[in-house]
């Protein structure tokens, strides 16, 4: 067993990191401020997701966040060390966990995946710079920003020191970590997996002119194939709901078919990943009617029905279900606690405001039109 | 199935193409209509793909099944009560591990098809071997790890078994010694898993401790892929050579095969090439599943004949190969040739959670 490796500490060394102060405190602020200006010397080559992120950092932003978030009233303190397990398939997603446990208080240690990312290098390079300086002598015993492999035993270490754990990656992360004892007041918040769907009026998209079927369709495939349909906002499901569902179906996919040829370049595996959970669907699943493989990328799985209690297990790489829905009070079949956002199309505003409130969806986050 | 026991008589190696082609599409089209009248999984699947069952599709129309599904499904062609052995696929976590079903019937013929195309590579007679493992004595005699129902899949070519690792993993330098001044005069075989062959024999052992030229009469034959070994970048060549230089190793064969797929061994003749007996072949797909051209590599599609007890006959498999159209090699008769490039990795998703 060799599972004490050495852990790589790209921003500070085993820093104090018991020190907890007050949401939004100007000391963060300004060391944002500061990391977001030298960002921006450093990000040579331009990488557009850390332009993004530096500009979320400025000091403007912050304050715009504390108006909206910061209650005047209440006097309130970080948690205290918060250990933040990240994805590791969004490069910035770790500096973002990271900005989140600062502005609320609190000392951190970043666990940042351990394949190699410029992002990652760059980020950290720009914290340890701005770090240096002595006004910021505080803020550099409040983060501490790691690199390890597959190693259990540092990761019950730091569970086991921390007051709170921010879980990314999902079900099996989430699984694995919960698994490692924690002081007893410690609060976990995991992202678990989640999916999202879509709700789509066939005869309204039918009379949309060929410019905008498109115009809708890139959106879709925006939404789905720029993450690999594995974001939590990727639709999974989509229902149709209309007298014409067949002809919009054919219209929908054949576009959509159009753009994944040209545009979607996946992995080789993505095939085999593909294909193997249509034949696993084609063997065990009853609410199957048909399925249409348009190409390696564009799997459509038709189901019979959605029904109290349906449930969904989350697909990627071009892997949809769809379904007709007569009765739009059966969105409740679908509505869980795993399910993120509804994209909708060719209804108004008012009236998926009013079924949501009307019949208590549970567990969805958000519908929004697309 | 009846005709099973025909083929089984063939030799390992030495049909001609145009008869081999001619009884594999007979039977194989024969084993995918047995399999859906068998089992009800294999049934849903092949109705779900509306696969039309003829007994004369070609061998690049017989349905494939993706290898991962074996972990997923207990796909079974028999009785429950006539498992006879379990083959499980080499993993580290219990519940995902292919299950693979033989009864009696099966698993005797899985036996007589390696013995056969051993016969052909080794010779008849057998030979002293030396396993590069640990001895595994609490052995379940229903259920077999893909290693050790490769270990003892091959050891019943043995006329006597030393294994070279102690139970802490260290080289048993007494034995091996031992072993050595027994066998050196003869042909001898070594066995082991690659990954295992280089970081527990050629990396671990202390050539001041043995005498080299006692290799000189060694067959070693490794198999179960490069993976683990990768990110040292060992490949064919290497090893090999390594092997020779370090310890006078010259005759080295490498084999390639799935514990999904009973039937299908593939060893590699002088050449280099992987080359299919009587008993199996190999189809390369592209990424939307098309055969591909020579030379174009792609996913390797493996058939064989043999598996009755369960819809293991036509597999998909995550290995990327390529088929070899090379006349001047004559070795092992004219059964498909073909190189296995890689393994397939899981693939770096994007996406995240949300935020």
């Amino acid at each position: 067993m060799n599972e004490i490796k050495k852990v790589n500490y790209l921003v500070g060394k085993k820093a104090k990191l018991n020190t907890f102060i007050v949401p939004f405190s100007a000391e963060i602020i300004e060391f944002l401020d500061d990391l977001s200006k030298s960002l921006n010397n450093f990000n040579k080559k331009n990488i557009s997701d850390l332009k993004v992120f530096s500009f979320f950092c400025r000091k403007n932003n912050i304050l715009r966040l504390k108006n909206k978030h910061h209650e005047s009233n209440s006097v309130r303190f970080g948690l205290g060390l918060l250990f933040h397990i990240t994805p590791s398939n969004i490069p910035t997603n770790f500096a973002y966990s990271l900005i989140f446990g600062l502005i609320c208080g609190n000392s951190n240690i970043v666990k940042v995946p351990s394949k190699k990312f410029d992002e990652i290098d760059i980020i950290c390079k720009s914290i340890n710079y701005v770090l240096k300086k002595k006004k910021h002598k505080k803020v550099k015993n409040m983060i501490s920003i790691v690199k390890y492999g597959n190693n259990n035993q540092l990761t019950k270490k730091f569970s086991s020191l921390c007051d709170g754990r921010l879980i990314w990656g999902g079900d099996n992360t989430i699984t694995n970590i919960k698994k490692f004892d924690t002081k007893p007041k410690n609060i976990d918040i995991p992202f678990s997996d989640r999916y999202s769907i879509s709700l789509i009026n066939s005869e309204k998209f039918l009379r949309l002119s060929k410019y905008k079927s498109l115009n809708l369709i890139q959106n879709f495939y925006n939404d789905t194939y720029l993450v690999d349909q594995n974001a939590c906002s990727s639709p999974h499901l989509i229902l149709w709901k209309g007298k014409f569902n067949l002809k919009a179906k054919n219209k929908f996919w054949l576009y959509m078919n159009n753009i994944v040829k040209n545009k979607y370049n996946p992995p080789l595996i993505s095939s085999i990943d593909n294909y193997s959970q249509m034949a696993k669907e084609m063997i065990k699943n009853q609410n199957v009617h048909s399925f249409k493989r348009m190409n390696k990328s564009l799997y459509i799985v038709t189901l019979k029905k959605i029904y109290p209690g349906f449930f969904l297990k989350k697909t990627k790489w071009g892997f949809f279900y769809e379904c007709n829905i007569q009765n739009l009070k059966n969105l409740n079949y679908v509505t869980n606690r795993s399910l993120q956002t509804l994209t909708y199309f060719g209804f108004s505003k008012k009236y998926i405001r009013s079924l949501f409130q009307s019949n208590n969806f549970n567990g969805i986050d958000r519908a929004v039109p697309f | 199935m009846y005709f099973l026991k025909s083929i089984i008589e063939q030799n390992a190696y030495s049909i001609n193409s145009v008869v081999k082609n001619k009884f594999f599409k007979k039977y194989i089209n024969k084993l995918t209509s047995f399999h859906y009248n068998k089992s009800n999984l294999y049934k849903n699947y092949l109705n779900g793909i509306k696969y039309n069952i003829k007994d004369n599709n070609n061998l690049d129309k017989i349905p494939f099944l993706p290898v991962r599904l074996f972990k997923e499904f207990d796909f079974l062609s028999i009785k429950k009560k006539d498992i006879f052995k379990t083959l499980f696929s080499s993993g580290t976590t219990s519940n995902n591990l292919s299950k693979i079903y033989l009864d009696k019937t099966n698993a005797y013929n899985q036996i007589k098809v390696l013995q056969k195309i051993f016969n052909k590579i080794i010779g008849k007679k057998r030979l002293p071997m030396l396993i590069i493992d640990k001895k595994n004595n609490l052995l379940d005699r229903n259920h077999f790890s893909a290693s050790t129902a490769a270990i003892n899949g091959f050891s019943i070519f043995a006329s006597e078994i030393a294994y070279l690792l102690d139970p802490n993993g260290n080289i048993n330098y007494k034995l091996l010694n031992t072993f050595l001044k027994k066998n050196h005069k003869k042909q001898f075989l070594i066995f082991g898993f690659t990954s295992n062959v280089y970081l527990n024999f050629i990396k671990k052992i202390n050539t001041i401790k043995i005498n080299k030229k006692n290799f000189s009469n060694a067959f070693l034959i490794h198999g179960g892929g490069w993976k683990k070994i990768e990110e040292k970048k060992i490949g064919r060549y290497k090893f090999n050579s390594i092997l020779g230089k370090k310890l006078g190793i010259k005759k080295i064969i490498n084999y390639y095969g799935l514990v999904e797929q009973i039937g299908s061994i593939f060893f590699e003749c002088k050449c280099g090439y992987f080359v299919a007996s009587s008993f199996s072949d190999i189809i390369v797909r592209d990424e939307n599943f098309n055969v591909c051209k020579e030379g174009q590599k792609g996913f390797v599609q493996i058939l064989s004949l043999l598996p009755t007890s369960y819809p293991g006959h036509s597999i998909l498999t995550e290995d990327i190969g390529e088929i070899i159209k090379d006349m001047n090699c004559n070795c092992y008769g004219s059964g498909t040739r073909f190189l296995i490039h890689s393994r397939l990795k899981d693939a770096e998703l994007r996406g995240c959670s949300n935020t």
